[in-house]
């Protein structure tokens, strides 16, 4: 089944409404909840969804009808391989250890489909290598 | 059998020498053992890159017309020493922007430098009869300077302990982030192919030798700062912070790819550096010396939340467990990072092996040895009388 990662963001006036619950119960999808954050601002999520292609597409379109703004993450963090050291300084902070050392190469890889968006890894990286995408 | 530098040059010089890195030849020595490898092999090549903090480089800018004796500079807002005749100024690693923007410093000048950008300079003096300016605001460049070397005073550490955070917060030190609880550990050593761990009581590495450095050729100047004799040892050689060296070379010639500055979070500026050091095969027991495995090179582990110069270690492990990816610690696994390029270490080493099979790197005999023993000393609060 394919996973693919969202950023929801919810207005303060329908933070109550149980929409994880209804991607679940409804649309059969399975959830990964990321990140979640509520502020006067109303809610952001990071989740990732595991279902058919067809099932994400209708959760996605609940989710718009019901005035959740919804952004595919595709690119989160981007390593820059020309900044880079190769040190692994990265490799133990990461919760998921989405760097990884290749240990016949010694180069350490950056491994995009694991990445969670915690950004724990932006203020570890001695020579500045990796960055928010949308910094780019 | 016995090797001289003299015979070993003049084999580099006829492209005839046998030249090996220092993990190339841990294969050799399983597979040939000691003796046959010491027949075999001229010279072992090692190499690091790190976080050199105490490093830097000398500039000389040029008189000015009319001319000044700078008191105070600043390159590109950064200040640098300038307690040195009129136009000559040091600028380190560390120094932070005056600003309070800590996360550009001296390492980044050195490395705009060596990458030819345009640096500001600025200074300002009291003006004398000799040297009546009192201000300047201009720029250069690595092109317009007289004089431009690095001096680092302690570089390519022989070993270092391993730091973890035993506390509730996240740490930020020059040994990376440390998460809470243990969440993660650091270490900053390229072990069995560090240079100092290859020769660990400095039979072949003295005042004089001839290194790679940051991508130029080097020389050891002095014994390094905080040099000390008396670390414990395991296998040969030291467990934790024990020898260090002071080299100098011209930052024409050096690379961005082998000096690079970093920044490390809330603790400010530092260098990256790489050295590589050549070591000659003189006999079967530099040839021991060279065959140590990351197995064989042991570390301790210590709390970087006990905010002490006593810290005591917790453990020691090998680098070959702390490069596996994580290592045994209060009762769980933790996982490990490196601080040192490993990836960097080897092509230092394998660049210094190329150049000296093609002739363009000779060994050096060290002019002077460094010192057998040297005990480090503390910084303690004491009276004018005690200090007599």
């Amino acid at each position: 089944m394919p996973i693919r990662k969202f950023e929801l963001t919810f207005d303060p006036d329908i933070v109550s409404e149980p929409i994880t619950y209804r991607i679940v119960k409804d649309y059969d999808i399975m959830i990964n909840i990321l990140r979640a954050e509520i502020d006067d601002q109303g809610g952001r999520l990071m989740i990732a969804f595991e279902g058919s292609g067809p099932q994400i597409l209708k959760a996605v379109k609940y989710l718009e009808e019901n005035g959740v703004q919804v952004q595919e993450l595709k690119e989160f963090i981007r390593k820059d391989d020309t900044l880079c050291t190769n040190c692994g300084m990265c490799v133990s902070i990461c919760p998921v250890q989405a760097y990884q050392v290749d240990n016949k190469t010694w180069k350490v890889i950056f491994l995009n489909e694991k990445c969670i968006a915690c950004g724990m890894c932006l203020d570890a990286c001695p020579p500045g290598a990796i960055k928010l995408r949308a910094q780019i | 059998m016995r090797r001289t530098y003299e015979e070993i040059n003049e084999k580099i010089k006829k492209g005839d020498a046998v030249v090996m890195t220092a993990e190339e030849v841990i294969g050799v020595v399983e597979r040939d053992g000691i003796d046959e490898a010491t027949k075999e092999v001229d010279v072992v090549t090692t190499g690091t890159f790190g976080a050199m903090c105490s490093s830097g480089a000398f500039l000389n800018f040029g008189h000015s017309e009319p001319p000044i004796k700078m008191t105070k500079v600043w390159l590109n807002d950064v200040p640098a020493y300038s307690g040195l005749a009129a136009v000559d100024a040091y600028i380190g690693a560390t120094e932070p922007r005056e600003d309070g923007n800590i996360d550009y410093g001296g390492a980044n000048v050195i490395e705009d430098l060596i990458a030819g950008k345009p640096v500001r300079l600025r200074a300002t003096a009291f003006g004398t009869d000799c040297y009546p300016r009192r201000e300047i605001d201009t720029f250069i460049s690595l092109a317009t300077l007289n004089q431009a070397y690095m001096y680092n005073p302690r570089n390519s550490y022989q070993n270092y302990g391993v730091a973890t955070n035993s506390s509730e917060r996240t740490l930020f030190t020059y040994m990376g982030k440390l998460l809470p609880k243990y969440g993660n550990a650091t270490y900053s050593s390229a072990g069995q192919l560090s240079p100092l761990l290859n020769d660990p009581h400095l039979r072949t590495i003295g005042i004089g030798t001839r290194i790679f450095l940051g991508g130029g050729q080097g020389y050891v100047a002095w014994e390094g700062t905080q040099y000390r004799t008396t670390a414990t040892e395991r296998n040969g050689v030291p467990t934790g912070a024990s020898r260090s060296l002071a080299v100098v070379g011209d930052l024409r010639g050096m690379s961005t790819e082998f000096v690079r500055a970093l920044d490390f979070q809330k603790y400010g500026p530092s260098l990256g550096v790489g050295i590589g050091v050549p070591i000659p095969i003189l006999d079967e027991d530099m040839m021991k010396c060279v065959s140590v495995r990351d197995d064989q090179i042991f570390a301790p582990i210590l709390d970087y939340a006990v905010q002490s110069r006593n810290r005591k270690p917790m453990k020691e492990v090998s680098y070959a467990e702390l490069r596996s990816g994580s290592v045994e610690l209060a009762g769980k696994r933790v996982r490990t990072s490196s601080l040192s390029s490993y990836f960097k270490a080897k092509q230092i080493a394998e660049t210094l092996k190329r150049q000296m099979l093609k002739g363009e790197f000779l060994l050096t005999r060290p002019v002077a040895m460094l010192p057998a023993e040297r005990a480090q000393m503390p910084l303690d609060l004491h009276s004018r009388e005690e200090v007599a």
